[in-house]
């Protein structure tokens, strides 16, 4: 069987990895745009901050590809793909055929439209050669601007502080995190944020960037200006479906699988940042290693495996602030309660969100100690009626109670 | 005792370290963290996990 698969991210490398070590006698194509062997993303915000030299980046080397038979093409776009002659087409207009194709072709940065957002110091960051743009610039001395307090934003945000340039970032929504953070949790962090160099203004938006051919400044919608130099629009992704679209497979905002992570041609499947299951599309890594292991498995006749939805967990990267937030965090409808602790003078919070006796969602700020312990009690859905409101109790030993309460459900 | 690394992110799993901030006590082996550990830069599993010889 020949399996093509196209893009080089984690999705489709960890596609590539276990197909190869679940049957090494299938022909193994990996199509790349990017020149590189794989690179985890995560580590462009090491790169920016200057802890991890360029080189240093690439986690695989030739070798590790060669190792597993995969035959990687880097550099290598993908321009068509035809469904019903089972074939890809690439930039230099050679063709290759197919029996199983993987669109793991990613997201590329969301940018708003935004007046001047085309200007000369305006970046995205999501390839290691925006992070080298990004850091040549960075590097002037310039005020940067950063359009969007997610978690891109606010690592990135972080990791410039490290040239000792101003950084202010702006988010729309009234606080930072808003898919990972509460309120609360978002004003402590805040605080913390902002105690290292970073200033943040939540609740404006990017009216307009401006200058003359380079970025001088922008105007928030409040009427504020600010000088910048450099802008950085962290502003979400969206999925790569223009391949999948162009072919006539079933997209909406990703492209649209089923369990078995097969879209609507039972010939290609899709997996990671472009692939929308159940009307969702995470975006984020522990999806598409899972996403990868089902059509994986799929691929290599193991068809009883399908995908069930993770727990979504996101970990801010950069070192000296701990959070973790997981599963449903800023709950809808009245059927849940909350239990929180806080340790201002330590910037500790946790919060834990129940529902029908069952934590569904937990912040950890500060204080990731639990962590494992959280993790167990969400992913395995252990009931916690009578003990709810002292779990986050500082004498309470949560990692035993999972460990009993975990041994006797089990 | 032998560290490991995760092949998604190339964080590395020095037992002697441990993860304390995962709870998970300095002087583990990595055979003995729990099924559900997560790498926690990139939130991999245990079985993304290479050991470094």
């Amino acid at each position: 069987m020949r399996l093509l698969i196209i893009g080089n991210g984690v999705a489709g490398v960890t596609t590539a990895r276990y197909v190869a070590e679940r049957d090494p006698s299938i022909e193994i194509g990996l199509y790349s745009r990017e020149p590189y062997a794989y690179y985890p993303r995560p580590r462009l915000i090491d790169f920016v901050a200057g802890k991890l030299p360029l080189e240093e980046l690439p986690q695989y080397d030739a070798a590790w590809y060669q190792q597993r038979h995969i035959d990687v093409q880097l550099g290598r776009k993908v321009t068509a793909l035809d469904p019903g002659e089972r074939c890809i087409t690439l930039a230099d207009g050679s063709q290759e055929r197919y029996d199983r194709l993987v669109l793991a072709t990613g997201a590329r940065p969301w940018v708003p439209p935004i007046p001047g957002a085309d200007r000369d110091g305006v970046h995205t960051l999501r390839t290691l050669e925006d992070a080298v743009a990004l850091c040549r610039e960075a590097r002037q001395g310039a005020p940067i601007l950063i359009l969007g307090g997610g978690l891109l934003g606010l690592d990135t945000a972080l990791a410039l502080r490290s040239y000792g340039v101003d950084v202010t970032v702006v988010e729309a929504l009234p606080w930072l995190l808003p898919r990972q953070l509460d309120r609360e949790g978002a004003g402590l962090l805040q605080q913390v944020c902002e105690a290292r160099g970073v200033r943040i203004i939540t609740g404006d938006l990017c009216a307009e960037i401006q200058g003359n051919g380079h970025v001088q400044g922008a105007r928030l919608k409040s009427g504020a200006p600010l000088q910048a130099g450099v802008v950085l629009v962290s502003a979400g992704v969206q999925p790569k479906i223009d391949l999948a679209q162009a072919a006539g497979l079933a997209c909406n905002r990703g492209i649209v699988v089923d369990a078995r992570m097969q879209t609507s041609d039972p010939c290609i499947y899709a997996v990671g940042d472009a692939a929308e299951f159940g009307g969702r599309v995470w975006g984020i890594i522990p999806a598409a290693l899972a996403q990868a292991r089902v059509a994986a498995a799929q691929i290599t006749g193991h068809t009883e495996t399908v995908y069930r939805e993770i727990v979504p967990s996101t970990t801010l990267q950069v070192t000296g602030i701990a959070l973790t937030s997981l599963g449903e965090v800023n709950p809808e409808g009245g059927d849940y309660r909350e239990v929180r602790y806080l340790d201002e003078a330590n910037c500790i919070y946790k919060k834990l969100v129940i529902r029908e006796n069952k934590v569904v969602g937990a912040i950890l700020l500060g204080d990731r100690s639990d962590l494992a312990a959280v993790n167990q009690l969400v992913s395995r859905g252990l009931g916690v009626s009578g003990v709810a409101e002292r779990l986050l109790e500082p004498g309470f030993d949560l990692a035993a109670f999972v460990r009993e309460h975990g041994a006797r459900v089990r | 005792m032998s560290k490991w690394e995760c092949l998604v992110c190339g964080y590395i799993y020095d037992p002697e370290m441990g993860d304390p901030d995962s709870g998970i006590e300095p002087g583990t082996a990595f055979e003995d963290l729990p099924d559900d550990w997560l790498c926690p830069e990139c939130g991999a599993g245990k079985d993304m996990f290479e050991e470094l010889s």
